[in-house]
């Protein structure tokens, strides 16, 4: 049984009179450990994939199992609390909360875990380690550059050790050379902690770092070449 | 998550300050409206309003104008069910209604000391019964006019030497001046040797004072002068008969100055939570529940209503002790004291206040679209 489990799911949204399916009965899995990218042109329903694996948006009709949990049949609070323990959502716009430092913003969905204070502080010190910011910790997120700010968003999306990562264009905002940094940060991510992820790009590059590339065009995946160098 | 809280506030500190002021400057309004309410209240209500009696000229309301012979205290402790009577002459500068008005009540001091609920916080009964232009001030006056024993007061044609500071169980007395009897009735445009303002009735325990109180009107009716006899409470109510209509007006003001907090907090929580709706669907898509979102917008104005709400509150308690307000017409005073009641009142409303505007934008904040919200730039 695959970690993630999509059957048959459908999205579809009204626009005035208009509606929308930009997913029509889609299935997908994706394995323990694997770094799935998901490219595909814009509008087609990619962020709306990823929001209803996230469980932040519902199907219309499907099942979206996550090791073993149908999140389609969760309430509001249960998902609250299922993503608190199992999901990280790195945001294109990191979204940090302005007004708490980079230690702080990590640390908050440690607060929402039963753990100790000293446990809380490693898991947030290791995070900021992990991506190369240990130095910045008191910083406040408009003391920081885009780059820095985007690897905040990826420490407090592992922070809680979630099951999934979910990426939305992460590099979507930033110039090549952080976009680099990034890059390669997730990439390390994958391998060496083995965090499974499922990425959402519009660059094919990006989407290299990937174990498996996806292609979502009008409702149906077409694969890509398999695994660039693990 | 209190921290966040306090940082968000923190933020747009100038927002904070100013609905916090706004707040505090409304419940200063609410609490001193009801201080007088209270007074109003306090001066109607309680054994001293309602076990004795006042004996007045009959259709005469200013206390110059009342004129009754002093002799009239024999005839009236004849009665069945009076304990004890005593003869009392008023003198007030000003017979309108006013802020600053200064009431002498001229009566026996050994009687005064025996009957009245008063203690003397300085100075000393000895004095005061011995010096025949002595007069013992009530707490209220002599905040308000700097009084202190020792002190010669003049006011009009009166001029007395202070001979003690008092306090009372019953606030409205510490806005009184007693002197003994004779020096007022014989204080120079009175021309009262003989006649007193009013004879106060003390009933006994068991006494109706109703059938007391008529008793005596159709007994001294056939005296040189008619009178009217009331109890105190009902006696002090008529004399302050616009005035009461007036504090009875006021008590809108008091809601008006909650209605005026709830708006102010609720539409500052309002923007506070638009302007960050898509922090609100961050927080949430990390892991935050729908209750605990609520719990943080509503203590966010809960903070902002309860700081500036007891601040007010405290600042109306400091004012009323240090102020010693009173309004008066007739010879008949309202005390403004602070009270716990008030201070009580105060402190919960604006924590009412809080959660309540803060519902709506709690709401709100907690069961957004989170896709939607995300999707805002
Ligand atoms: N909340 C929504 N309300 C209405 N339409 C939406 C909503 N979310 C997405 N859509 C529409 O669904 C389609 C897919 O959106 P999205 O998943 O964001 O595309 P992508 O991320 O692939 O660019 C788009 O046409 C978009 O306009
Ligand atoms: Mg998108």
């Amino acid at each position: 049984m695959a970690l993630v489990e999509l059957r048959g799911v459908s999205k579809s949204f009204s626009k005035g009179e208009e509606t929308i399916t930009p997913l029509d009965n889609i299935s997908m899995d994706i394995e323990e450990g694997e770094f799935i990218s998901l490219m595909g042109p814009s509008g087609t329903g990619k962020s709306t994939l990823l929001n209803l694996v996230s469980g932040i948006d519902r199907p219309d009709a499907g099942t979206i199992t996550v090791d073993g949990t149908d999140v389609t049949k969760l309430s509001r609070t249960q998902l609250a609390d299922w993503r608190a323990a199992n999901l990280g959502y790195i945001f294109q716009t990191h979204n940090l909360i302005p007004v708490l430092t980079a230690y702080e913003n990590v640390e908050l969905p440690t607060l929402l875990l039963k753990l100790s204070s000293a446990q809380r502080r490693q898991r947030v010190e290791l995070a900021l380690e992990a991506v190369g910011l240990s130095d910045r910790a008191n910083h406040y997120p408009r003391q920081l550059s885009g780059g820095q700010e985007q690897r905040v968003g990826i420490a407090r999306a592992i922070v809680a050790h979630p099951k999934v990562v979910v990426a939305d264009e992460p590099t979507g905002s930033l110039d090549a050379e952080t976009s680099d940094q990034v890059q390669i940060l997730l990439q390390r991510l994958n391998r060496e902690l083995n965090i499974t992820m499922l990425m959402v790009t519009h660059d094919s590059n990006v989407a290299a770092i990937a174990t498996k590339q996806l292609i979502l065009d009008r409702g149906k995946f077409l694969a890509r070449a398999e695994g660039a160098a693990r | 998550m209190i921290g966040y809280v306090l940082k968000t506030l923190w933020r747009h500190r100038t927002r904070t300050l100013l609905t916090v002021s706004g707040a505090a400057v409304a419940m200063f309004v609410f609490c001193f409206v009801g201080s007088v309410q209270e007074g109003l209240h306090r001066l109607t209500t309680g054994s001293d309003a309602d076990r004795s009696l006042i004996v007045f000229q009959e259709n005469r309301f200013c206390p110059t104008t009342s004129r009754l012979p002093e002799d009239y205290a024999t005839k009236i402790r004849e009665i069945n069910g009076v304990r004890d009577v005593m003869p009392i002459q008023v003198w007030t500068n000003n017979c309108r209604a006013s802020l600053d008005i200064v009431v002498f009540n001229g009566a026996d001091p050994i009687q005064i000391q025996k009957s009245r609920p008063l203690t003397l916080v300085s100075g000393s009964w000895q004095q005061f019964q011995s010096q025949r232009d002595a007069a013992i001030v009530g707490r209220n006056v002599a905040n308000r006019r700097g009084l202190k024993v020792g002190d010669q007061f003049s006011i009009g044609d009166i001029s007395v030497r202070i001979a003690g500071l008092f306090s009372s169980t019953v606030p409205s007395e510490e806005n009184l001046i007693y002197t003994s009897l004779a020096f007022l009735q014989y204080a120079r445009g009175l021309n009262a040797a003989g006649l007193v303002t009013q004879h106060e009735v003390q009933l006994t325990d068991d006494a109706d004072p109703d059938r007391v109180a008529s008793e005596i009107d159709s007994k001294l009716r056939a005296g040189a002068v008619a009178t009217k006899t009331r109890r105190k409470g009902a006696f002090q109510a008529s004399t302050l008969s616009d005035l009461v209509d007036l504090i009875g007006f006021a008590h809108w003001l008091g809601y008006a100055c909650v209605g005026l907090v709830l708006s102010l907090v609720a539409t500052t929580t309002v923007m506070s939570v638009q302007d960050r709706i898509k922090e609100y669907a961050v927080l949430q898509t990390i892991g935050v529940r729908p209750l605990t979102t609520m719990r943080l917008v509503l203590t966010e104005s809960t903070l902002l209503c309860l700081v500036g709400g007891v601040t007010g509150t405290l600042l109306a308690m400091l004012a009323l002790s240090l102020g010693g307000f009173a309004i008066g017409a007739e010879g008949a005073t309202i005390a403004f004291r602070p009270s716990v009641a008030q201070a009580f009142s105060g402190s919960a409303i604006s924590l009412c206040v809080g959660v309540i505007s803060g519902l709506p934008p709690a709401i709100q904040a907690s069961t957004i679209s989170i896709v939607h919200a995300l999707r805002q730039s």
